[in-house]
């Protein structure tokens, strides 16, 4: 599956990166898209789903779906 | 879904219409090379209130309250309008006050630079390399760990506090009581402005565009290092290629260094402010434009960003730190060098300081 994450720092992102290198899913950094968010942070673009632990810089992860983005994970009280 | 093109062509248009009104709005009063500059808007405006004294800079700009509330009724329309705060709001004052003193070393803000860009100024072009060396040495922290933490939700009231404050600044402006005060036409950059209605539509219309595009001149330059992604910066060189056709349209392109308008020729502090200005606004999250669209989004953070910065150019001018056309001051050098070390504080304290 194909997902969108969003983190509250840059830094947040360059280690979730490297969190899905660890697990084997293929994992890219990039803007975060205009249609999910009207932040304009980094996100990871990967092929996985949501880990079992979700770091806590993480804002939200979305599954890519052809009709649009489906939610898959949102930080508490964001 | 991700539409690349369209994003980009979307942006595109959106700084092309923005060249076009910064350029308008020159020909029908703002001072020169001068239809939008955060910086010296937020500085009349903190100067209008009285919280300083400089004569020359004293006017309630509406293009500023256009931003914010272009910004909020854009989120309000695509249901993007989310009250958040609480990511490290005096951290984010200070910044907001030293991006303001680099940019009134300067003599703008990187909107205005690209303005000046557009006009001929060629000391823009210096203050060009130093913003580009400050988002680098922003994006160095970026990229080791540095975190303001996360926002939290807040109360509506919370995030409608900045654009209330807007509303309120027009009701001053045109209510003129005697306690606001007013550059007289011909008293300095101040007094040059165009009529009411045309800057408050011209800021409502960039506002919004400004929030639906994302437009941000650090997130172009810094997007442009990190992913190569040149979707943002594409704006801002639309708004170049627009002011600069508007400019040439109107005869008053004039390239060079010296009797540039409210600039001045001193090529090393030129820099030097940009870079404090550049440096300053990566570690906010986007440059002084891009906080005034985050305080209409309902964006505390961002409102307390605002806030240090017109703070910072009551200070800039109580205290003689802010340029002019004769050149920076030995104070303002001072204050220039001073933000440095202490934004450098900041980015290794929320870098380094913190358990990772």
């Amino acid at each position: 599956m194909t997902c969108i994450a969003t983190f509250y720092s840059h830094f947040g992102a360059v280690r979730f990166k490297r969190t899905c290198q660890s697990l084997g899913w293929p994992a890219r950094l990039m803007p975060v898209p205009r249609d999910l968010s009207s932040s304009c942070g980094t996100c990871v673009r990967y092929e996985g789903e949501v880990p079992e632990s979700v770091p806590e810089e993480t804002e939200q992860i979305v599954a890519v779906e052809t009709a649009g983005y489906r939610p898959l994970y949102q930080a508490e009280n964001s | 879904m991700i539409d690349t093109k369209k994003e980009r062509l979307v942006i595109v248009t959106a700084g092309l219409i923005t060249g076009v009104i910064a350029a308008g709005l020159t020909k029908l009063g703002n001072p020169a090379n001068m239809g939008f500059c955060i910086a010296c808007f937020l500085r009349d405006i903190s100067g209008a209130l009285g919280l300083h004294q400089a004569a020359a800079v004293q006017y309630i700009r509406p293009e500023i309250p256009g931003l914010v509330l272009g910004s909020l009724a854009a989120a309000l329309w695509k249901r993007e309008f989310s009250p958040r705060g609480g990511s490290a709001p005096v951290t984010r004052f200070v910044l907001g006050f030293f991006v303001m003193i680099g940019c009134l070393m300067f003599l703008g803000c990187p909107f205005r630079m690209i303005l000046r860009l557009a006009g001929g100024d060629g000391n823009a072009l210096f203050g060009f390399v130093g913003f580009a060396a400050g988002i680098l040495a922003g994006v160095f922290f970026l990229s080791r760990g540095y975190s303001l933490k996360r926002t939290y939700r807040q109360p509506a009231g919370e995030g409608g506090a900045l654009p209330a404050i807007m509303v309120i600044l027009l009701v001053l402006l045109v209510s003129a009581p005697g306690f606001i005060h007013f550059t007289e036409t011909g008293g300095g950059p101040g007094g040059s402005h165009a009529a009411i209605l045309v800057s408050l539509v011209a800021g409502l219309a960039v506002g919004a565009l400004a929030q639906r595009t994302r437009m941000c001149m650090v997130g172009g330059i810094r997007d442009l290092i990190l992913f190569r992604e040149p979707k943002l910066i594409l704006g801002f060189g639309a708004i170049f290629a627009a002011t600069l056709l508007g400019n040439l349209y109107l005869g008053v392109f004039h390239p060079g260094f010296a009797e540039q308008p409210v600039a001045h020729t001193d090529g090393l502090w030129n820099a030097l402010g940009m870079f404090l200005a550049g440096y300053g606004c990566v570690l906010l999250g986007g440059c002084p434009l891009r906080q005034l669209v985050l305080s209409g989004e309902g964006n505390t953070d961002s409102a307390t960003a605002v806030l240090g910065l017109m703070v910072g150019a009551a200070f800039a001018h109580n205290f003689g730190l802010a340029s002019s056309g004769a050149g920076p001051t030995g104070t303002g050098k001072l204050a220039v060098l001073t933000g440095v070390a202490v934004v450098s504080v900041i980015a290794c304290a929320n870098t380094f300081g913190k358990k990772q």
